[in-house]
């Protein structure tokens, strides 16, 4: 397949074929072991840009008429131009033109991303192959370079809707981990220009996967989160908590909520709450059991933690930042603290942290130092050998590599889990879940298929082999990821697989692994429920 | 010829350094971007392991100790080793890396050149047999500079092409502008080798050449020397328009870039950069976004509401 191939117009770019996927290690080393993909029917094959690789992430409806094609290629142009500009993007673009600019093409990056090597070294899924594909059109048709320059810097590449609708599909083959920024000498970042790619889309055409869009940002500042939690429906789940902390625990627990003057708003990812309430809840155990001065908010947007304007849009991004600033400046809290989410760490903290000006930059930080310190410092009674399986780390790309958050979690582990192993490679050179950049909660037609099988491919294998010798499902195993999305994609991974009925291996935070090793909790924490 | 060769090396130098200065320039002008660091940040404490100050509970209440030395040593030694091509692609270091030690070394002699003729300006005579130990150092440096270049870097270049042509993870990306720069370095260094070895086995033209251009009493220099000169002169000319800003912006793109983790403080130099930039209008024209509203105003609504 040539670069240039990606205008002309074909029922799909590539195939995915199952033989070319990346093998797996026992009990998934065997032919059949992998699920079949799921293939788009005919009819959405019919009504949506599917040409990429019969995969879709947005489902971008095919232009009815000409004009409609022909509009929706000159507002790609102009968006394009506009993210060129200091006045529309300065968010990004030293980083961006930094990257387009001085990558010398050595592609020693290639092998550092797990879904080009997990799909067999798909050309589309080279990280260097969307930013060549923007560099020719920039070159062509922005800077409008003479023919000779273009075929001396091989720029020539025709724009088209068929390029343009499968370049939108293909920003969203990337998980945004930038394994492969970090393997580069000159600081190239091939996974930003995939971010700036989605930015294009959704600032200039209105165009993003719904999940992330609609259902996401949107309706997280409209109704108060992306789950659709109400500040009424909170009060209800934080009814609902308190009364299975009791029963779990015997402990009657108040939790707090919009309590003024409190040292710490602490901020979950509101998915939390519908999937996986024992880890909320084993933060207020803790929190209580320590004797610290904490608060959730009810108030929109206060409560969940989530900014998927992160991954694809700097305008929504922004939006949702303000918003948990000015929560915590109306609760007077002293610092807002994170907990086991990761792209709320890094939008909060990282990104947003030249968006919050004056009083609204309100110190933030994470909750897993303040668990670390807790739990090193004996500050609440733990007893390790409750917690007596074997345990390995999931490290989220963007608490750990986007934010140098590695030791916290370590020395809670390492404390706690008599059993705990690494994983290889793990810190900041881990590997993305395979959920990344909004790919875990993207359940778009046959997506989930993808992300499964090309996406979590390689921590799928690093799980696995990170517990070869006790892979029997005799053995109950545990994998701990502190963040939701990471914890999503797992599930999902596993599901596709059949991971937990296979081998046993449970997945879960870092806090419920604190709690199961109280002393004064009478019944295990840890359910070993699968959900 | 004698001028001919004078006016060219005054101008590509000239031109190399104004067009290096603009373009250098101009990276730094760019505004202030959002964060976008990736760890590790080898000015931090935990460097080792890609620690940042964010594994500390309060981290804005504690002093921290950022080792500004470290990262540019690491950047300084990664331009003498190409560590991590020979961790990821050893095949692409084993010309890589001949390539780009046969520049820095070119460019070494060149610079030696210069200093040797300012030297020989001030009466030291530059030989293998000079009473001075300076003279000494300055002959068997240049020497070594230019040769070691002129050999590693012919051999780099014809690697590199080569590779360029049959490794199909680098065949697909290529250009005919590689190809042109391979074949116009190695064209550099093998015109260098050559009139080195077979003309001039001390380079006394070289430093005789550059001692005219500083006196600006010209000279004539034989044709190996006169056809390595107008190569590499030619040769600057054409940097600017190559990546090869890269051995520069490589040290922005680090410090400025992936290790800029400088966080936002209140009233601070970065807040008031950061409202200015804010004040700016967009003209973005999704259905989400107000076109030709500031950034701070696209944000302002809608407040807060239970």
């Amino acid at each position: 397949m040539k670069i240039e191939d990606i205008s002309k117009k074909s029922e799909q770019l590539i195939t995915i074929k199952p033989e070319d996927l990346m093998p797996l290690p026992y009990p998934y080393d065997t032919p059949d072991a992998d699920p079949a993909m799921r293939e788009l029917t005919q009819d959405q094959k019919n009504r949506y840009e599917a040409s990429l690789d019969g995969v879709l992430a947005i489902g971008i409806p095919k232009p009815e008429t000409k004009e409609i094609e022909e509009e929706l290629i000159r507002k790609f142009l102009s968006g394009l131009a506009k993210l060129l500009t200091k006045e529309n993007n300065w968010t990004f673009l030293q980083p961006l033109l930094h990257s387009l600019e001085y990558c010398v093409k050595c592609q020693i990056c290639n092998d550092s991303c797990p879904v080009y090597v997990a799909s067999g070294k798909q050309e589309i899924y080279r990280p260097t192959y969307r930013p060549e594909i923007l560099r020719r059109i920039i070159n062509k048709y922005l800077k409008k370079q003479s023919t000779l320059s273009l075929k001396l810097t091989g720029s020539d590449i025709e724009l088209n809707w068929t390029l343009i609708a499968r370049l939108a599909e293909l920003s969203y083959r990337c998980t945004l981990c930038r394994r492969c920024a970090q393997v580069c000498p000159l600081g190239v970042d091939n996974g930003l220009i995939s971010h700036e790619i989605r930015k294009i889309f959704s600032q200039e055409m209105g165009i993003a996967p719904k999940e992330l869009h609609e259902s996401g940002t949107v309706q997280q500042l409209k109704v108060g989160s992306s789950t659709g939690i109400t500040p009424k429906a909170l009060g209800n789940i934080i009814s609902f908590m308190e009364d299975e902390i009791e029963e779990k625990t015997g402990k009657k627990i108040k939790i707090p909520v919009d309590k003024e003057g409190a040292d710490i708003l602490l901020l979950h990812n509101a998915g939390e709450f519908m999937a996986w309430p024992e880890n909320t809840e084993a933060f207020a155990i803790i929190f209580e059991a320590a004797g610290i001065n904490w608060t959730l908010s009810s108030e929109l947007v206060g409560y969940d933690a989530v900014n998927y304007g992160v991954w694809y849009d700097d305008f929504q991004f922004a939006k949702i930042a303000l918003r948990h600033a000015e929560v915590a400046k109306a609760l007077k809290v002293k610092k807002i603290s994170v907990g086991e989410c990761g792209h709320a760490h890094k939008a909060m903290m990282v990104i947003a942290d030249r968006i919050l000006t004056g009083d609204l930059n309100i110190p933030r930080e994470s909750a897993i130092p303040l668990l670390a310190d807790l739990v090193i410092n004996n500050k609440i009674k733990l007893d390790p050998g409750r917690n007596n399986f074997p345990i390995t780390l999931h490290d989220p790309c963007n608490m750990v590599r986007l934010m140098g958050i590695v030791e916290p979690q370590r020395q809670i582990l390492r404390k706690i889990c008599p059993q705990f192993r690494e994983m290889e490679p793990h810190g900041v050179d881990n590997y993305c879940c395979g959920g990344g950049s909004g790919f875990a909660i993207i359940q778009s037609m046959n997506f989930p298929d993808w992300r499964s099988a090309i996406s979590g491919r390689v921590k799928l294998k690093q799980v696995l082999e990170t517990f070869q010798d006790v892979i029997s499902p005799d053995i109950p195993k545990y994998v701990c990821a502190p963040c939701s999305n990471c914890k999503g994609q797992i599930r999902d991974l596993f599901n596709y697989y059949s991971v937990f009925e296979k081998c046993n291996i449970f997945y879960g935070g870092l806090v419920e692994l604190i709690a199961n090793a109280m002393v004064d909790i009478e019944k295990p924490f840890i359910e070993w429920e699968w959900h | 010829m004698r001028i001919f060769l004078a006016i060219l090396t005054y101008f590509s130098y000239i031109f190399i350094i104004a067009m290096y200065t603009i373009k250098a320039a101009k990276y730094l002008k760019l505004p202030v971007h959002l964060r976008w660091e990736l760890y590790p940040v080898m000015h931090e404490e935990n460097y080792q392991y890609g620690g940042s100050y964010f594994e500390q509970v309060d981290w804005w209440t504690r002093i921290r100790q950022k080792r500004y030395l470290r990262g540019f040593l690491f950047l300084l030694k990664e331009y003498f080793v190409l560590g991590e091509y020979f961790q990821k692609h050893k095949a692409y270091w084993y010309f890589l890396y001949p390539w780009h030690i046969g520049f820095i070394l070119i460019i070494t002699f060149h610079i030696l050149c210069f200093f040797g003729a300012v030297a020989m300006v001030f009466g030291i005579t530059i030989s293998s047999s000079s009473q001075s130990i300076t003279g000494i150092v300055f002959y068997y440096a240049i020497l070594f500079t230019g040769v070691v270049s002129f050999v590693t870097g012919a051999f780099g270049s014809v690697g590199l092409l080569i590779k360029r042509i049959y490794d199909e993870n680098l065949k697909q990306y290529a250009t005919p502008l590689h190809y042109f720069t391979y074949i116009f370095t190695f064209l550099i260094f093998i015109s260098g080798f050559y009139a080195w070895y077979f003309i001039d086995p001390t380079l006394s033209e070289y430093r005789e050449f550059w001692k005219g251009l500083i006196t600006f009493k010209f000279i004539d220099v034989g044709c190996g020397a006169a056809t390595h000169i107008i190569l590499f002169n030619l040769f600057l000319v054409y940097l600017p328009y190559t990546r090869s800003m890269h051995y520069i912006t490589r040290f922005f793109g680090f410090c400025l870039i992936r290790w800029d983790d400088e966080p936002n403080m209140r009233g601070g130099k970065l807040e008031r950069k950061l409202q200015a930039l804010l004040n700016q209008k967009v003209s973005w024209s999704a259905a989400h976004i107000k076109s030709g509203k500031t950034w701070g105003e696209q944000v302002e609504e809608p407040k807060m509401r239970s």
